[in-house]
């Protein structure tokens, strides 16, 4: 039962991307300007690729290539390494596939220092999950000068300098809208005050999802939605523990946690039950399976979204590959085949003004029902 | 004194063979690492820990230590952001930070000298405090964009192929030396973290100079937070956060010992050699954060460890000989009589 | 420094121990304090002064607490130990990672293998700071990177989570041994509340006690009265292991999901606690109590400031510095009165 409606869900999203691909590039092509940032070709990008031209990739390549999370040590970058691992070999690509990171506590200056040493070693690409916002854009630009292809996924360079591509696991937009509706859905169509349990107040894409949902929450239908806090608990458990109770403890009236960050929603929806508060307060967001079940099946957590880390690093791979092998130059309205994954296409980042983007996509919501499977 | 004279040259000794052996492992085995652009990016990505590191090591000289630099850095570098986004001149918005560095270090240094409170206590409070500062000036923003002279001044070379970091590092190391080593002031520096009561008896002001001590590292930290914010072009709110640990182990396996008094700008600059190549060795073979702190950590540990095994060597080698030679004399002298 | 200059000390020392001792003073000016903030919040925050503030408080203090104990032994001998929050993180790993591969595993297994984790990692501290005259700043920051690097090898990204880990392990936290009125008595409070009163006796009451008061007061002294200073750093060190380790499996059963990141940060709240618990970090004063009482005021000001509807998240840190800074800066006068006072009263008492 479940199956066919994610299944069904799943082809809906497809064909929503194949119609926005064969939109996109007819409607764009007039803007044919190379992009301001300074891609790896400087020769002037020849867009004028017949639309609907999809590019796939020629295997046995030689391209080193680094896999760069925010920092190691969190499941969900190892999904992504495993996806990428599982392309790596498809591509049969002879070059090595290297998974390196810095630690938690010097994740920005650790991130610098592994692109700016990819240059010096020679490397074709970076795959990056970017945890330094815009201070990393001077050392991708300076990468990129040197001929290192540089991808974001999972997290993307705020002013798009320094990137070619941004990898987005889902609509930036979309997120806020999985958010709300999920709020909507627990909270009933009365409502009720709820709160938000974000990372850190420096993370771009808990900052721009946060920000998506605020709009979302203008229209109508949410009227009833009422957001009367945003704190941050660091992506450390016992930091969101202690934030998720204070936040009860400051709003008597709070009806919802809604955590953006699969550290925080687990650690919230564990206080919650600590404390015996689930009958008042429930815990929502973005989380992994494996850390919620419990909860979900308890009724503390009802319902919380997510996607595929381990597709996501297989896309990003199959891309990486496709612009460092120079098959893709990494501009608007090109398409390419991403192995199991399918086609997509490289469109205009609607929450970025200067960025491009793949947009992966669906959103899987779990509930009691599939949260098991 | 002699004595400790060798103890310090075989320190030094010991940090120069590892630099050695680092530098001919880096060479043999990361093809790139000789090159000039290497050899800049790895002085250029620690640039602003390793100017730090030169006030702290007149900090931990003088048998203090300050935890909040990394703060000083991060709020001075919100500071010009913050001023900057609301229309203030850059110039002028830099002057402000190094001024509120100045302001730190002061409000620091006066619970130390004058409230005579335990510096880890004080500048504990420092770290998280200053830090919160910043947070409430830039909040969850990242601001970024400043003027292209700015972020060139950070990231392109000024002379030849070295960035104003760079040239500034070496002017100050150069100063830091002579202030130090030198100078009247750096003698008096060695005296108050040896032995502040001796210090005081003999009539030095010891509550000014720590206060003048903790004023240049609030000065100096703050000044590597706006080198900070133009080599990285953007900043945010966690900027520099963390930074202190490693600035404190640059200055540590420089030989300068934690309780004062005793030290030298040589160790802490071959030290600073020492992590600055070792990390870069590493990160050219892909070796992971955590494995490369590890392996500092280790370093950090056996720098001391193993000189000490050595000298506890030969003190027992020393006393089991000299036994043995009253031994004979007794046995000499028994015999005569 | 002869014989009998330290037989003098001792003695006005036990002289000074028939009447109040400074720790007391010290624990006192504390509570004053911590009476203080209450008062504060209380006035400005509806409902604060609640059985559920307290619960809140006590159990979240309670590892933070733990941890800060074992600081308390290590700074009273003039040392450091920084390498607590690698060893909680390790240990809440291990023993989780432990538990889940054996739910079969009980309590008291559970609870000793993360003592004997911990204790070992912290044997390793005082081996290398007692007998390999490594400051023990060094040694531990050392050992902060390598406990942590060993984790990260060890976890391999893998996520403790807490529907593997047997039940009795996730209820450990929820439980309730008793509650008066409201206020509830949780296990996790029991034990630190328990390791407190056992090592407040034995740093109050016992010879090995007295011993790491006199080897951190005057180092020097202590060696020429004969007192082994190396085993007795090392056991301080072995002993802050331990409760590290313990304060690991406490963290285990409070969070349930374990990250490689478990534990960052707690060796500076622990040494924030001591210093501000009033444990001198010059060695020599201070006590089991002081630092959990410093523990407490801290995790009260942070828990007031987060609910203080008025200040917004990003004033919290400013706050929660000054408010450090004012909590030692007070001590330290208070006690600096306090101090006077009792010298006073001693002078009269030696005149007469």
């Amino acid at each position: 039962m479940m199956a066919i409606r994610r299944n069904l869900l799943i082809s809906i999203s497809i064909i929503a991307l194949l119609l926005a691909a064969c939109g996109a590039p007819q409607s764009q092509t007039p803007t044919a300007a190379p992009a301001p940032t300074s891609a790896p070709t400087s020769a002037p990008a020849p867009t004028t690729a017949p639309s609907g031209a999809v590019v796939s990739a020629t295997p046995g390549l030689n391209i080193d290539m680094i896999l760069l999370p925010k920092f190691l040590g969190i499941a969900v970058f190892d999904q992504a390494h495993e996806g990428a691992k599982e392309a790596h070999a498809e591509l049969r690509n002879q070059g090595k596939l290297i998974f390196t990171g810095p630690t938690a506590e010097n994740s920005v200056a650790g991130q610098i220092e592994t692109l700016t040493n990819a240059a010096t070693q020679g490397v074709k690409a970076v795959m990056l999950s970017n945890n330094a916002g815009d201070q990393i854009a001077a050392a991708a630009q300076a990468a990129q000068a040197a001929g290192v292809t540089v991808v974001t996924w999972d997290s993307p360079i705020p002013s798009a300098q320094g990137e070619t591509v941004f990898v987005a696991q889902v609509d930036f937009n979309e997120t806020g809208r999985v958010m709300a509706d999920m709020a909507l859905s627990i909270l009933g169509p009365e409502g009720g005050e709820f709160a938000i349990l974000s990372a850190s107040p420096d993370a771009a894409n808990q900052n721009a999802w946060i920000a998506a949902m605020k709009e979302v929450l203008k229209e109508p239908k949410y009227a009833n939605l009422k957001l009367v806090d945003i704190v941050y608990g660091n992506d450390q458990s016992e930091e969101s523990y202690k934030q998720a109770l204070a936040l009860v403890d400051k709003h008597p009236n709070l009806k919802l946690i809604m955590a953006p960050t699969t550290v925080g929603i687990a650690a919230a929806a564990k206080a919650m039950t600590d404390e015996g508060l689930c009958d008042r307060v429930k815990v929502s967001g973005l989380g992994l399976p494996a850390e919620m079940a419990s909860y979900t099946l308890s009724g503390c957590a009802p319902q919380f979204a997510l996607w595929s880390f381990k597709d996501l690093g297989y896309l990003t791979y199959h891309l990486t590959y496709l612009i460092a092998s120079g098959a893709l130059k990494g501009v608007e309205g090109e398409r390419f085949t991403a192995g199991r994954m399918g086609t997509y296409t490289i469109e205009k980042d609607p929450t970025r003004p200067k960025g491009l983007r793949v947009l992966m996509g669906p959103f899987t919501v779990y509930t009691a029902e599939n949260v098991n499977k | 004194m002699g004595a400790n004279l060798r103890r310090l040259v075989s320190w030094e000794g010991f940090l120069l063979g590892i630099l050695v052996l680092v530098i001919i492992v880096n060479t043999s085995r990361a093809p790139a690492y000789l090159s000039l652009t290497n050899q800049i990016n790895l002085f250029q990505l620690s640039i602003e820990k390793i100017i730090v590191a030169l006030v702290m090591t007149f900090v931990i000289i003088n048998g203090e230590i300050d935890l909040s630099v990394a703060s000083v850095m991060g709020l001075a570098a919100c500071m010009i952001a913050v001023l900057f986004e609301s229309g203030v001149p850059l110039p002028l918005a830099i002057l402000a930070a190094l001024i509120a560095g100045v302001c730190c270090g002061a409000f620091n240094g006066l619970w130390v000298a004058y409230v005579g409170l335990p510096s880890l206590a004080v500048t504990l409070a420092g770290m998280i405090g200053y830090r919160g500062v910043a947070r409430i000036l830039i909040e969850d923003r990242s601001i970024g964009g400043f003027p292209a002279w700015f972020t060139a001044l950070g990231q392109q070379p000024l002379l030849g192929p070295f960035p104003l970091s760079l040239i500034l590092f070496a002017v100050l190391f150069a100063l830091a030396i002579i202030i130090l080593q030198f100078s009247g002031i750096g003698r008096i520096i060695y005296v108050i973290g040896n032995n502040a009561a001796v210090a005081r008896y003999s009539g030095i002001d010891t509550p000014r100079l720590k206060l003048g001590v903790f004023v240049a590292s609030g000065l100096i930290a703050a000044m590597a937070g706006v080198l900070l914010a133009a080599r990285l072009g953007a900043v945010r709110g966690n900027t520099a956060e963390g930074f202190e640990l490693d600035i404190i182990t640059m200055v540590l396996l420089g030989g300068v010992s934690i309780f004062g008094g005793v030290g030298n700008l040589v160790g802490v600059g071959l030290a600073i050699l020492v992590i600055l190549n070792l990390r870069n060795g590493m990160s050219l073979l892909n070796v992971t954060g955590n494995v490369q702190t590890g392996v500092i950590g280790v370093l950090l540990i056996l720098s001391v460890l193993l000189p000490n095994l050595v000298q506890m060597a030969r003190e027992r080698l020393q006393r089991r000989t000299t036994q043995r030679k009253e031994v004979q004399v007794e046995t000499e002298t028994s015999a005569s009589s | 420094m002869s014989n009998r200059t330290v037989r003098i000390k001792v003695k006005t020392m036990t002289a000074w121990r028939q009447r109040i001792r400074p720790e007391q003073l010290r624990e006192l000016s504390l509570v004053v304090l911590i009476a203080a903030a209450l008062l504060i919040f209380g006035w400005q925050i509806e409902n604060f002064l609640s059985a559920r503030t307290f619960n809140r408080i006590a159990t979240s203090v309670a590892i933070v607490g733990m941890v800060a104990i074992g600081q308390t032994l290590v700074v009273l001998t003039r040392n450091i130990d920084l390498s607590v929050g690698s060893i909680v993180g390790f240990t809440a790993y291990f023993v989780g990672s432990q538990l889940a591969a054996n739910n079969a595993m009980g309590a008291p297994v559970a609870v000793a293998l993360a003592v004997a984790v911990g204790g070992l990692m912290g044997l390793i501290n005082g081996l290398i700071v007692a007998y390999g005259r490594v400051p023990a700043i060094i040694t531990t920051l050392g050992t902060l990177a390598i406990y942590r690097m060993l984790l990260i090898n060890y976890a391999n990204a893998r996520t403790v989570t807490v529907d593997s880990l047997p039940s009795w392990v996730v209820d450990f936290s929820r439980q309730t041994l008793l509650s008066i009125g409201d206020f509830a008595v949780r296990p996790l409070m029991v034990v630190t509340l328990a390791t407190v009163v056992v090592f407040q006796f034995v740093l109050g009451y016992t010879v090995f006690g007295r011993r790491l008061y006199a080897i951190g007061s005057n180092p020097e002294a202590a060696r020429f009265a004969g007192l082994p200073a190396q085993r007795l750093v090392l056991i301080a060190f072995t002993l802050c292991g331990m409760l590290a380790g313990l304060a690991g499996f406490l963290f285990l059963a409070r969070f349930g999901t374990i990250t490689a990141v478990a534990g960052q940060g707690i060796e500076l709240e622990s040494v924030a606690a001591v210093v501000v618990g009033g444990v001198n970090t010059f060695g020599g004063s201070g006590t089991a109590l002081g630092a959990l009482l410093g523990a407490f005021l801290i995790d009260l000001l942070g828990q007031g400031l987060l609910r203080w509807l008025g200040i917004s998240e990003f004033w919290r840190d400013a706050l929660l510095g000054l408010l450090i800074l004012l909590a030692v800066a007070s001590d330290a006068v208070i006690l600096g009165w306090l101090r006077q006072l009792w010298q006073r009263g001693a002078e009269v008492n030696h005149g007469r």
